[in-house]
């Protein structure tokens, strides 16, 4: 036992990791990138640590793209997009928390929306809602919204009031699907009178179910 | 050893009649002469006649017998096993088999979540699919970590998983090659890799109740 200890440390200290890897988490690339977009790749990962960026997205990328067999310079393609909406993203966040630190976690959720297609306006607008609340939940609820057709305006309008009136986190979910789902109910109704029925039931929306089931919440 | 009655003696060496003997003498003869006769009738086989007899009957490699039809014949040929136990190992063993047969049990169970932790159920419906599992971001997009189950063949895959709250990109991979988005998840992103393929979306609540 103590000799297998010592044969771990030895190979340990004989093999010692990047700097940049050690800090990034991309020790979990290793053997799993094609070599023709290792070097691509990790400058990608170098740029975004050197800007303060989070890595994680870009990890996960390059895992997905991996695992999918993408080719390789549609591999580098795909994290390199990803690096210029977490650079986005960084400005988006920062100005709403201008001389504050800019939380990785609000970078992540932000460019999350920007990838999911909500005007970069909209963002602006619910991260300058409430700067120092997580903005996951309230991005995730416009970008569903205007995802199901409804006006990207109207529906951030309806979010604000929502938190106006104590909505917080995934309570602000909870109004897009009330909406969606009496949009879905059919009998003609459209797009502004779902959103005019739910801001009539603020802030008493029903709550969704814990467990994700897809297809029946929503979530 | 008791000497033997010489009358006896003389009844069974044919010199006296049998019937004038007394009657344990006459006892005495009759099992003895009945003994005789059992020997006289069982096979006279020395050992090594019996072993050579058990040799001829075994059968022999025929002269256009190929290698696969000799090893069949050796497997089929029964023989005498010794099994040697320790019983500690023996119960090692069956600690062993009892944790496999209830490992099945505890992965019907519902997962617990805790905290900032929510339980997802995934659906799918792939008639004829040899295998379903589900590949994201929460798995580092490895294969073989979550598998969905079909266990009374309709062709609806399912499965739970605990996973952290928040948002997490996956697909489907059915019979280990092709991958899927989930017809149900209602929240698909672009893969950004520029072949138009779309990831589902699936944003897991935290199973404790939010303030």
């Amino acid at each position: 036992m103590r000799r297998a200890t010592a044969l771990a440390l030895a190979m340990a200290l004989a093999v010692p990791l990047p700097l940049g890897a050690q800090t990034t988490g991309s020790t979990r690339l290793v053997g799993r990138v094609p070599p023709a977009a290792q070097p691509a790749i990790d400058s990608i990962i170098a740029i975004a640590v050197a800007e303060s960026l989070p890595t994680e997205p870009l990890i996960q990328k390059t895992l997905e793209g991996s695992a999918k067999n993408v080719p390789p310079d549609r591999l580098v393609s795909g994290v390199r997009r990803g690096l210029l909406q977490l650079r986005a993203a960084h400005l988006i966040v920062a100005e709403a928390l201008p001389g504050q630190p800019v939380p990785d976690a609000h970078v992540v959720a932000v460019a999350a929306a920007l990838a999911r297609g909500v005007p970069e306006p909209i963002v602006t607008r619910l991260v300058t809602l409430a700067p120092t609340e997580a903005p996951g939940p309230a991005l995730h609820a416009v970008a569903d919204l205007i995802a199901h057709h409804f006006n990207p305006d109207s529906a951030v309008d309806l979010l604000v009031e929502a938190h106006n009136k104590g909505l917080r986190g995934m309570r602000l979910l909870d109004v897009a699907v009330a909406a969606d789902h009496y949009l879905q109910r059919g009998g003609g109704r459209t797009p502004a009178e779902a959103l005019a029925h739910v801001r009539a039931m603020l802030p008493n929306v029903p709550p969704a179910e814990a467990v994700t089931r897809h297809g029946t919440n929503g979530s | 050893m008791s000497p033997i009655d010489p009358r006896l003696q003389e009844a069974l060496d044919g010199e006296r009649d049998p019937g004038t003997l007394p009657a344990d003498l006459r006892e005495a003869y009759d099992r003895l002469t009945g003994a005789a006769q059992l020997l006289a009738g069982a096979p006279r086989l020395s050992v090594s006649a019996r072993v050579m007899a058990q040799i001829r009957k075994a059968p022999h490699p025929q002269p256009g017998e190929s290698s696969t039809q000799r090893a069949l014949r050796w497997l089929g040929r029964p023989r005498a096993v010794t099994v040697r136990l320790r019983p500690m190992w023996t119960l090692a063993l069956a600690a062993g088999l009892t944790a496999v047969l209830l490992l099945p049990f505890q992965n019907g169970s519902t997962p617990q979540p805790g905290n900032a932790e929510g339980v997802a159920q995934f659906v799918g419906h792939f008639p004829g699919a040899r295998s379903v599992e589900v590949v994201g971001s929460f798995n580092d997009w490895s294969r073989g970590m979550l598998h969905l189950n079909d266990d009374d063949g309709d062709g609806i895959w399912h499965g739970a998983a605990v996973l952290p709250a928040g948002q997490h990109e996956y697909m489907f991979v059915v019979d280990g090659e092709r991958w899927v988005p989930d017809p149900l998840a209602g929240r698909y992103v672009d893969d950004g890799f520029g072949a138009g393929q779309q990831n589902s979306l699936l944003i897991v609540r935290p199973a404790t109740a939010e303030p």
